[in-house]
């Protein structure tokens, strides 16, 4: 038997590969994922209806869902608009985490009532993650400085700040925990139904804000612009400088969003430990969302059932943490491998020659 | 034709929604021969050889390559069946060396895997001979050692100057070319197919090319050689093809016809070539360039002194040799490229040091040398590309909004009135799937219903067909007629002889002589041109209001339609 791989490149993806690649590589990262269950003997059907059928069904879930889904679309947004321009925000994270703190900040130390105390720690964040976003969009506007390792590295610089300012000026009285004190009842985020804090409204409008951007203004004719061939751009006379440093505030602010968001909605206090890793996942939902705003939204709500899918199924199957990591990042994973299947026609053929011949060609070739 | 053909093409039929690409054409090829395949853009030229490289599979028709009928699903099956295609648009990896462009997609394995006597030995035979282990190794593993002395075996013979060991970014412009045509050879093609090849290459390069050519020829080698420049189908081709609307015009030999016959096969019309001007009122100028000066990518200095006047309802056209400071000239005047010396008066107030916005504001319209690079997103449709400088005009939406539904109106209106083809819908059709000779018209349509002061068109021509050609130069004097002042940069001194009020020769970044169409000396010009001439003079200067009559001069394309 003689057995060849083929990869060719397709010429056109056809529609229906549009739409089965994602579910079909989903569905094959779960029976990979099945064998490392199948090791530590957990029944696999069990744990993926768990993980992705009981999860989003039961109210806990969905609220739960809803609650990861804000920072995680925030952040995603705040790289998906600079991709839209053609610019790699990788500092998601930090932008966050600079927002968090800010507005923790504010939170702590402005005594206002609520209704005015809550925007301001919201302006606070967004400012404060516009203003660390700012810097790696002037570099490249400016001096052409590669975004990608300038916005990588501020995240760095955010979270050494993070852990400096819990142990230091922003250390609460109680205890000798590295972390601030509690929010008071002012500064904490009003809830919509049960846990859902506002922030998933805030979420929602930006993300309706966002689409509205890019489809049905100017800015966004620019942005789409620029990003498919900044030379034109400039030539047309759109300014590279103006539209960089517009997507990369614009992203940051909003990931700052996110940030506050959790500290202010879920966790009432920050802690040293605040390193969720939300602004990385971001780039993988920016990714597979890149088609428009709505689609991140969505790339946003399927990362956090993921995220929250294993945490039920760790907390209630015993499943240990690093093995449930290694399912999610199995389905991404497969997910972006998809993309080279809509790209290349890829088979193994299996040719059954008589064994004659193929003695015949092997020593043909000797 | 007593000898059988050697490829075959017959009723070759193609469609495409709405369009009708290939409408049964045959098309025979002998051995040994140099066939043209002439056509405009457009003309389904490109589409015949598509399907005939397995890129596109044709609707009806068949296909037969030395008696055998082909069924060509991928190029890998062309390949395969000996056609080798060298695109337009070269498909080598810049960072890589020749030898791996050349063996890409069609590796040895690493020796350690080879079965033959090659191999060092180092893994038992049942392992490399084992047929997954085999098929992973020609995927996944790389020796060059066997190529390395094909290619420069096969170089030897064809005498192409070319190091194996160079990075393909390091060669030039012709090398890269050989390099493609190697890659074919490597795969020991019977057939050779060259997408308008000369489109990138200096003359010098296009001769080099051409002698190759013959020399393959003469091995036994068919070339089908796909062009729409007249001139090279009389220096180079044996026999031509000549395509018109998807059908197949006519073939014949090129020592048979006339290149007015060929012309008009190729159009479906008479061409005239020559033009006419009517002369234009010449009124205030304005461009003035004073002493400017600009330096190129690299830094260096690229124009010095340069000093140019530009009227409403002039033509003046700059003469050179390609990197002799045009590029600088024009993205200067446009507002792209710094000035590092020097004034640029446009419409009384000087710009140098303006943004690029402020340039467009003043009416001033540009159309690159490099279309794909300068000239339009390619990824974006022609909506986008189509009012990529007027989107900001206060019919298209409010101060910040945009309404979509009039923007694209006004692309579905450039795009009719300038007969840009290839269009499915303006929202859905991406500017770079037009032909060069559509994308141009629809960046010349941008640019000119602007209705600006200034036009700066660098190469307008270049790569595009002679129907495009006639119909961009008829746009230019029409512009002219309206009051337009117009910078026309073109290495093609016959479009510059055609259409220029006054002409001024660049060498090295300065204008080494001013004449006019009607005074001009080619024989001075081409000297001026290569920095033969005594230096910086303005003897002849223009004289005014002579420009009624046709230029004396014989020209090659420049088809004007009376």
């Amino acid at each position: 038997m003689n057995a060849t791989v083929d990869v060719t490149a397709r010429e056109e993806t056809p529609p229906w590969l549009e739409y089965a690649a994602p579910i079909f590589t989903v569905l094959a990262a779960l029976g990979v994922g099945a064998l490392v269950l199948l090791v530590i003997d957990v029944n696999p059907i069990e744990a993926y209806s768990l993980m992705l059928v009981e999860t989003p069904t039961s109210r806990q879930g969905q609220t739960d869902i809803l609650i990861t889904a804000v920072p995680l679309v925030l952040a995603g947004l705040a790289v998906y608009l600079p991709l839209k321009a053609g610019l790699f925000n990788i500092g998601a994270e930090g932008q966050l985490v600079f927002g968090a703190l800010a507005g923790t900040w504010v939170g702590l130390n402005a005594s206002l009532p609520g209704y005015a105390l809550v925007p301001l720690m919201f302006l606070a964040a967004a400012g404060a993650g516009g203003l660390l976003a700012a810097i790696p969009a002037w570099l490249r506007a400016k001096w052409d400085i590669n975004e990608i390792i300038t916005s990588l590295l501020l995240s760095f610089i955010a979270l050494e700040l993070l852990s400096y300012a819990v142990r230091g000026p922003m250390k609460g009285a109680t205890g000798n925990f590295p972390q601030t004190a509690q929010f008071s009842e002012a500064a904490t985020l009003p809830t919509l139904y049960g846990r859902v804090h506002v922030g998933l409204a805030v979420a929602l409008v930006l993300v309706v804000l966002t689409y509205v951007l890019m489809t049905q203004t100017r800015l966004g004719f620019e942005i789409n612009f620029v990003g498919s061939n900044d030379e034109a751009a400039v030539q047309a006379g759109m300014s590279k400088y103006k539209l960089y440093l517009f997507v990369f505030v614009l992203g940051g602010a909003f990931a700052g969003i996110g940030g506050i968001g959790e500290i202010a909605g879920v966790q009432g206090r920050l802690r040293a430990s605040f390193e969720p890793g939300y602004g990385f996942t971001a780039i993988p939902i920016a990714l597979l969302g890149r088609g428009s705003a709505i689609k991140v939204l969505f790339a946003g709500l399927f990362f956090a059932l993921l995220f929250t899918g294993g945490t039920t199924m760790e907390v209630f199957l015993g499943i240990p943490a690093a093995l449930v990591d290694v399912i999610q990042a199995l389905i991404i994973l497969f997910l972006i491998t998809g993309e080279f299947f809509k790209q290349y026609r890829v088979g193994l053929r299996f040719k059954r020659e008589t064994p004659s011949t193929t003695a015949n060609a092997t020593r043909g070739d000797d | 034709m007593s000898e059988p053909p050697f490829l075959e093409l017959d009723g070759i039929l193609k469609q495409f929604p709405g369009v009708v690409a290939n409408d049964h054409v045959d098309l025979r090829v002998k051995r040994g021969e140099i066939h043209g395949l002439l056509g405009e853009n457009g003309a389904g030229k490109s589409t015949l050889m598509k399907i005939l490289y397995g890129l596109y599979t044709q609707d009806s028709g068949t296909i037969y390559l030395d008696g055998e009928r082909l069924e060509l699903a991928s190029p890998q099956d062309a390949i395969d069946a000996g056609i080798g295609m060298v695109h337009q648009h070269f498909q080598l990896i810049p960072r890589l060396s020749v030898a791996k462009n050349v063996v890409l997609g069609e590796r040895e394995p690493a020796s350690a895997f080879r079965v033959d006597g090659t191999s060092g030995g180092l893994l038992p035979e049942s392992v490399r001979s084992n047929s997954i282990v085999q098929s992973l190794a020609q995927l996944f593993s790389l020796g060059l050692d066997v190529p390395k002395r094909r290619i420069q075996q096969l170089a030897d013979q064809y005498g192409f100057d070319i190091d194996p060991d160079a990075k393909v970014w390091e060669l030039g412009v012709g090398q890269q070319q050989r390099v493609e045509i190697l890659k074919a050879l490597y795969r020991d093609v019977d057939l050779l197919i060259l997408d308008e090849p000369t489109a990138v290459l200096t003359p010098t390069e296009a001769e080099q090319l051409f002698d190759s050519l013959e020399r393959l020829a003469a091995e036994g080698l068919s070339v089908i050689f796909i062009t729409h420049k007249l001139t090279e189908v009389e220096s180079v081709v044996d026999r031509v093809t000549i395509l018109r609307d998807g059908e197949n015009a006519g073939t014949a030999a090129v020592s048979d016809v006339s290149k007015a016959d060929l012309a008009e096969m190729m159009v479906g019309r008479e061409v005239l070539f020559d033009i006419e001007r009517d002369g234009a009122e010449r009124g205030e100028p304005v461009l003035e360039l004073r002493n400017v000066g600009a330096e190129s990518d690299r830094g260096i200095e690229a124009l010095s002194g340069i000093d140019l006047t530009v009227r409403e309802g002039e033509v003046v056209g700059v003469a050179g040799v390609s990197g002799n400071g045009q590029k600088e000239l024009a993205e200067v005047t446009a507002g792209i490229r710094d000035v590092t010396a020097g004034s640029i008066r446009i419409g009384g107030s000087d710009l140098a040091g303006a943004t690029p916005k402020e340039f467009v504001e003043k009416g001033i319209s540009f159309v690159p040398e490099d279309r794909l690079r300068y000239g339009c997103a390619a990824e974006l449709p022609i909506l986008h590309n189509a009012v990529m400088k007027e989107f900001t005009d206060t019919r298209f939406g409010g101060k910040a909004s945009l309404n979509y539904d009039e923007l694209t109106a006004y692309a579905e209106t450039l795009v009719e009135e300038f007969d840009v083809r290839g269009v499915d819908s303006v929202a859905e059709t991406k500017a770079g799937d037009l032909s060069g000779g559509n994308l141009q018209k629809l960046i010349l349509a941008r640019e000119i219903s602007r209705d600006p002061d200034l036009l700066i068109a660098n190469q307008p021509t270049r790569g595009v067909d002679v129907g495009a050609i006639e119909f961009i130069r008829e746009a230019l004097l029409e512009q002219r007629q309206n009051g337009t002042g117009t910078l026309l940069i073109s290495e093609n001194l016959d479009e510059i002889m055609d259409l220029s009020d006054r002409i001024l020769v660049i060498y090295e970044g300065e204008f080494v002589h001013e004449t006019t169409p009607e005074a001009a000396d080619r024989d001075r010009i081409g000297l001026e041109m290569n920095g033969g001439g005594a230096g910086n003079d303005t003897d002849d200067r223009p004289k005014r209001g002579s420009s009624r009559s046709p230029t004396p001069v014989a020209t090659e394309h420049g088809a004007k339609r009376r």
